[in-house]
C-alpha cells in the first residue's frame, strides 16, 4: 500500500474526470478491515462499558468466546446504572462490596462520588428545606476539601447551587446539574474498576476511533489530498442505503 | 576473503570482555537476557537449536571457507541473548504462526543461520521493528514473493490429477519443494528473496527492504566482506592520509520504520591501530573517503570520537572506540535526528537534519576502514543489539499515542461526542451485519441507560428503534448455517431467500461450494481422528450411539425452532484438541447424514472418503471450463488435501480446514447479499477502520508518526477471544 503515491497520481485524472469519488475514497475501498478484528472490537466494547446482555448475545451470535469470563460485567453495570438514576448511596455501597479497597485507593474517585451525591441532595432539597444537603457536606465533604485545594474549590462550587436560583445559574454551574456529570462519573467510576481488575482502562474501540481523528487531523496538517469531508457512513443518508436508526 | 583461523581470536575477545577490558553491562544485556518474564528458562533449548544450523553446515560441508564458524563463535556474547529473544512473543507469532511465510520446515532451506531474528525463510525481523505496519508489510511482500515462487515452481513442476489417488503424494509435494535451494548458493539466496524487487505489477505497493548484508559491489577495493556478508576487512595498504574504504549495506535504512538502528563491533586486534569510521551516506558519496568527510555522508570516527556530517570539520561528539567495541548508529525519521552508543550506551544526538526525512534521498549504513587489521562486524538486527532499541522504540510510541489519547474526536461525526459516536457506530455495524438479536439487546441497554439519565420526567425518553427488518433475519440465519459448517443448509437459504446473488457472484458460489468439499474432509479427518483415539479411550459404543443419535435429531430439528440457544454450545475449543463429544461433529451433520460417529468405525470414514471423493469430482466437473487461474489453484490446493491421511496434521494444509475460513465465507456471501440489497457493503465502523489504515500508511511515508502505531497494536491490546 502506497496510498501517499497513489493519492497524488490519481487526483489529476479524478479532478477531471470523476469528481464525484475522491483517490482517497477509492483507496479506502481496496483496504480490507478483517470482520475478526471488528467482532472483537464490538465485544471488548460491550463487555468493558457494561452491557451485559447484548455483550453475551452477541458472543452467541457471532460465535465469540472471550478468553476470560468478566466476573465483574454485571456488577459495574448495576453501579452504572445506580449512578445513572442519581442512587449514588447504592453505587457507593455496592462497589465497596464489589472492590472493598477502591475508593481508599483512589482519593479522586471517592471525592467525585461524594460529591456527587451532594448534588443529588441539593437537586432533591430544590424548594425544600436544604439542611440535608449541608449536613452532608458538613459530615462527608469538608473534612476531604479541608486538605486538598482542588477538592476545596470544587466544594464551593458545588455549594453555590444553594445559593443561586436554578434558572439562574451560571453555565458552569448549570453544568454540575446536567446528567452528563452522572454519566461522567459513571464512566469514571467503570474505568477504575477495569483498571484495578483488566489493567485495561478502556475499551480498544476508543483508541480506534480517536486513532482516525488524529491521523486525519495529522494529514491534513500535512496538506495531503483529502476530500473536504471522509464520511464514516453513520448517518441515515440515501447513499449508503443502511436501515434508519432513530436515537435521541 | 576467508579467515583461516578465527575461531580462537574471537574467543580471546570475549574472554577479555569477560574479565573487564570490554565494557560488559550486566544491567544492559539483561533486557536481551530477559526480554520479557515468560521466557525464563527458555534460554538453553532455543540457544542450542539456533547452533544448530551451523553443525549441519559442517556436516553437509556446503559451505567453502570457515568464516561462518568464526561468525558463530564471535557472537558468542549475542547466543546466549539471542536464545532468549522473545521469539514466543505475540509479535513474533504474526510471521510465524500465520502459515504461508513459514509453512513448514521443508519449505525453506535450513541452512539460513543462527540468527535469531531471522525467519526460516530468511526474513530478517529485528526486535524493534516487530509489530510496526513497516514490518507488516514487509512480510507481505516477502510472502507473495515466496507464493509466487511457488506458483512458478508448481506450473512447470509435475502435474496429474489428484484423484488418481496415486499421484496424490507428488501433487503434495511439489507444492513444497521449491524453496530447497540447491547447495552452494545458500545464505545469500534466502535473503535475495526480499531484495530482488518483486517481478509482478501486483505488488505495486512496494516498500523498501531493511539493509541485511554488507553489498560486494558497493565498496572500495581497499576492503573485503568475509564469510556471509556480516564482516568487513581492510585488504589494502596502507594509503594517502585522506584516504580511505568505505562500504555499503545492500540497502538504504528505510524512512518507514521511523528508527532504524545497526552495531557495529570492531574485531581488530590492535587497540591502537584501528582508524575506523561508522555512519551512513547516499550512493554519491565516495568509497574511496572516509564516511562523514564527503558530502552526503555522516560518521562517527573511532580515533578521535568526533562526528563529521559531511565535513573535515569534525566536532567533538563521543569517547574514542576501537578493538572489541560495539558502536551502534540510530536514525531518528521522526525528529530528524542521529545518535551513536558505544556498548550499549546511548551518547546522545550527534546531528539532526530535516534532510533525513527527504525520501527521495537513500541513506545506507556504511563503515569506512583505513589500516591494515581494521576488521569489523555488523548486526543489521539479525541478533539482539547491545543496546536497549527496543526501549528507545517503545518510548518514541509512547510520544505518539500519547498524543493520540488527547485527540478531540468531536469532529468526526458532528454533533455526537465520543460515547455516542461509538454507541452509533457499534449499533449500525449490528444491524448492518444481521447480529439482530444483539442489536436489539444492545439498543435496549441503551434505551434503559438513557431513561435512567433522564432528569426531567416530564420529557419523554425517545427510544432507540431497531428496524427489525426481514433481510437482517434471513442474512442472520444464512450466517448462522456457513459459521456451523452447514454450507447446503447456508446454499438453500440463499437461494431461497435472494436467488439472484449466488448468480451474479460467480466467485462466492465457488467459494461455497469449496467449503463444503472442505467441510467433508474435515469431517473425514475428525472422525479419523476420533476412531483412533477412542482406540485408547475405549469409548463405549452405546454412548457413541447415544451421541450419533442425538446428532441426526438435531440435523433434521436444528434449522427450523430453538436454534437461538443450541448455537452457543458449539464447542469453542480447538479443533486440535478436540472430540471428546458428539458436539464437535454435529457442526458437520448435515453434510453427511449418515453420521454414525464412532461406532461404525473404519467402514464410515471410507463412506465420508467416497463421499469426498464424488464430490470433489463433481466440483472439477463443474468448474474445469473456468478460466481464472485463481480457481484452478484453489481447486487443486483443497484437492491437494485428500492425499494426506491426516490433514489436521499437516501443518502446510491443516490451515484450509480451519474454522476461519467459514468466517470468511460468511462474510463474502453477506457483503454480496448487501450490495444485491443497494446497501453499503460495509458498516459505518468498517469504513473508520480502512480510513484509518490509509491515513497512517500515508503518516508513515516519511517515518513521521504514523511509523510508531498501527491498528493492529489497538487490536492486540484486546485479550484474544476464540472463534468457536
Amino acid at each position: 500500500m502506497d496510498p501517499h503515491r497513489r493519492i497524488q497520481s490519481q487526483t489529476s485524472s479524478t479532478s477531471t474526470a470523476t469528481p464525484s469519488k475522491h483517490a482517497f475514497e477509492t483507496i479506502v475501498a481496496d483496504v480490507k478491515s478483517p470482520k475478526s478484528d471488528i467482532n472483537a472490537l464490538i465485544l471488548d466494547y460491550l463487555m468493558m462499558e457494561g452491557y451485559p446482555k447484548a455483550a453475551e448475545k452477541f458472543q452467541k451470535e457471532a460465535n465469540l468466546k472471550p478468553k476470560q469470563e468478566d466476573p465483574t460485567i454485571n456488577a459495574r453495570q448495576e453501579i452504572q446504572h445506580a449512578i445513572h438514576i442519581g442512587n449514588i448511596q447504592k453505587a457507593i455501597s455496592d462497589l465497596n462490596e464489589l472492590d472493598p479497597g477502591i475508593l481508599d485507593s483512589d482519593p479522586h474517585l471517592h471525592f467525585s462520588l461524594l460529591r456527587l451525591q451532594l448534588i443529588e441532595l441539593i437537586r432533591n432539597a430544590r424548594g425544600y428545606d436544604p439542611t440535608a444537603a449541608i449536613n452532608f457536606a458538613q459530615e462527608k465533604l469538608a473534612p476531604r476539601a479541608a486538605c486538598n485545594e482542588q477538592f476545596l474549590k470544587e466544594l464551593e462550587k458545588t455549594m453555590a447551587l444553594l445559593i443561586f436560583p436554578p434558572d439562574k445559574l451560571q453555565p458552569d454551574l448549570a453544568a454540575l446539574l446536567h446528567s452528563d456529570l452522572r454519566r461522567n462519573t459513571a464512566a469514571q467510576v467503570n474505568e477504575v474498576v477495569l483498571q484495578r481488575h483488566t489493567e485495561r482502562r478502556e475499551a480498544a474501540i476508543r483508541q480506534l476511533v480517536r486513532m482516525r481523528a488524529w491521523a486525519e487531523a495529522s494529514c491534513r496538517s500535512k496538506k495531503r489530498n483529502l476530500p473536504d469531508r471522509i464520511e464514516l457512513g453513520l448517518n441515515t443518508g440515501d447513499d449508503n442505503g443502511h436501515e434508519p436508526m432513530i436515537m435521541s | 576473503m576467508t579467515n583461516p583461523n578465527p575461531f580462537p581470536r574471537r574467543t580471546s575477545l570475549i574472554a577479555s570482555a569477560n574479565n573487564g577490558s570490554r565494557p560488559v553491562r550486566p544491567a544492559g544485556f539483561s533486557h536481551l537476557l530477559n526480554p520479557s518474564p515468560d521466557n525464563g528458562g527458555q534460554g538453553n533449548g532455543a540457544s542450542s537449536h539456533a547452533g544448530a544450523p551451523f553443525s549441519s553446515l559442517d556436516a553437509g560441508a556446503a559451505h567453502s571457507g570457515n568464516a561462518p564458524h568464526g561468525l558463530g563463535e564471535g557472537r558468542g556474547p549475542h547466543r546466549t541473548s539471542g536464545g532468549n529473544l522473545p521469539s514466543f512473543s505475540r509479535a513474533f507469532d504474526m510471521f510465524t504462526s500465520k502459515e504461508p511465510l513459514l509453512a513448514g520446515a521443508n519449505m525453506t532451506y535450513n541452512g539460513v543461520g543462527p540468527s535469531a531474528n531471522v525467519s526460516k525463510t530468511g526474513f530478517l525481523l529485528p526486535s524493534y521493528l516487530r509489530g510496526s505496519g513497516y514490518l507488516e508489510k514487509l512480510a507481505e511482500q516477502h510472502k507473495a514473493k515466496l507464493s509466487a515462487d511457488r506458483d512458478n515452481f508448481s506450473s512447470k513442476g509435475p502435474s496429474g490429477t489428484v484423484f488418481s489417488g496415486n499421484t496424490g503424494n507428488t501433487e503434495s509435494r511439489s507444492l513444497t519443494l521449491p524453496l530447497k535451494l540447491t547447495s552452494g548458493t545458500h545464505r545469500g539466496v534466502a535473503l535475495n528473496l526480499i531484495e530482488r524487487p518483486p517481478a509482478s505489477a501486483e505488488f505495486e505497493d512496494v516498500v523498501s527492504p531493511l539493509p541485511t548484508r554488507w553489498n560486494s559491489d558497493d565498496k572500495d577495493y581497499t576492503v573485503e566482506v568475509v564469510g556471509d556478508g556480516y564482516e568487513v576487512k581492510y585488504t589494502g595498504t596502507k594509503l594517502a592520509d585522506h584516504e580511505a574504504g568505505a562500504i555499503r549495506a545492500d540497502n538504504p535504512m528505510p524512512a518507514q520504520c521511523g528508527v532504524y538502528y545497526f552495531e557495529v563491533m570492531i574485531l581488530n586486534k590492535k587497540r591502537e591501530e584501528n582508524v575506523i569510521a561508522i555512519g551512513f551516506e547516499t550512493r554519491k558519496a565516495s568509497l574511496a573517503r572516509f564516511p562523514g568527510w564527503e558530502g552526503e555522508s555522516w560518521a562517527y570516527h573511532g580515533n578521535d570520537g568526533k562526528f563529521f556530517p559531511g565535513s573535515n570539520a569534525g566536532r567533538s561528539y563521543g569517547p574514542t572506540y576501537g578493538a572489541g567495541d560495539t558502536v551502534g548508529c540510530l536514525m531518528n525519521f521522526r525528529t530528524n535526528q542521529v545518535l551513536f552508543t558505544k556498548n550499549g550506551d546511548e551518547l546522545g544526538i550527534a546531528f539532526k537534519d530535516p534532510i533525513f526525512k527527504d525520501t527521495t534521498r537513500n541513506f545506507y549504513p556504511a563503515v569506512g576502514l583505513k589500516r591494515p587489521g581494521d576488521h569489523v562486524w555488523v548486526n543489521f538486527g539479525q541478533v539482539p543489539f547491545q543496546f536497549d532499541i527496543d526501549g528507545y522504540m517503545k518510548k518514541q510510541q509512547k510520544l505518539v499515542t500519547d498524543k493520540i489519547r488527547t485527540t478531540d474526536t468531536a469532529m468526526l461525526a458532528p454533533p455526537l461526542n465520543d460515547t455516542e459516536l461509538i454507541q452509533q457506530l457499534v449499533l449500525q455495524f449490528l444491524q448492518h451485519d444481521g447480529y439482530v438479536g444483539t442489536a436489539r439487546a444492545f439498543a435496549e441497554e441503551i434505551h434503559n441507560e438513557k431513561q435512567a439519565l433522564n432528569l426531567d420526567a416530564d420529557v419523554p425518553v425517545e427510544g432507540v428503534s431497531i428496524k427489525d427488518d426481514e433481510d437482517a433475519n434471513n442474512r442472520q440465519q444464512i450466517r448462522r448455517a456457513i459459521l456451523e459448517g452447514d454450507i447446503d443448509q447456508a446454499l438453500l437459504y440463499t437461494s431461497q431467500f435472494y436467488p439472484k446473488v449466488l448468480e451474479e457472484n460467480g466467485q462466492v458460489y465457488f467459494r461455497l461450494r469449496c467449503r463444503k468439499f472442505i467441510e467433508m474432509i474435515r469431517r473425514e479427518a475428525e472422525m479419523n481422528r476420533s476412531l483412533q483415539e477412542a482406540g485408547v479411550k475405549a469409548k463405549s459404543t452405546s454412548q457413541a450411539r447415544h451421541y450419533a443419535e442425538n446428532d441426526t435429531q438435531r440435523t433434521y430439528n436444528q434449522h427450523t425452532s430453538g436454534r437461538e440457544d443450541e448455537m452457543m454450545t458449539e464447542g469453542e475449543e480447538e479443533m486440535m484438541d478436540t472430540a471428546e463429544d458428539g458436539t464437535e461433529d454435529r457442526s458437520l451433520g448435515t453434510v453427511n447424514p449418515e453420521d454414525e460417529t464412532m461406532a461404525m468405525g473404519a467402514a464410515g470414514v471410507s463412506e465420508l472418503c467416497q463421499d469426498a471423493l464424488e464430490y470433489g469430482q463433481e466440483l472439477r466437473d463443474e468448474f474445469k471450463n473456468d478460466p481464472s487461474p485463481e480457481v484452478t489453484k484453489h481447486l487443486n490446493e483443497i484437492f491437494a488435501l485428500m492425499a494426506y491421511p491426516n490433514p489436521l496434521e499437516v501443518k502446510e494444509v491443516a490451515h484450509l480446514l480451519e474454522r476461519k475460513g467459514r468466517v470468511a465465507v460468511a462474510e463474502e456471501l453477506n457483503s454480496a447479499i448487501l450490495t444485491s440489497l443497494g446497501k453499503s457493503s460495509r458498516a459505518a465502523l468498517e469504513n473508520l477502520y480502512a480510513q484509518t489504515t490509509v491515513l497512517l500508511d500515508d503518516l508513515r511515508k516519511d517515518g513521521g508518526d504514523g511509523a510508531f502505531v498501527t491498528i493492529q497494536g489497538v487490536i492486540d491490546e484486546i485479550p484474544k477471544a476464540h472463534m468457536n
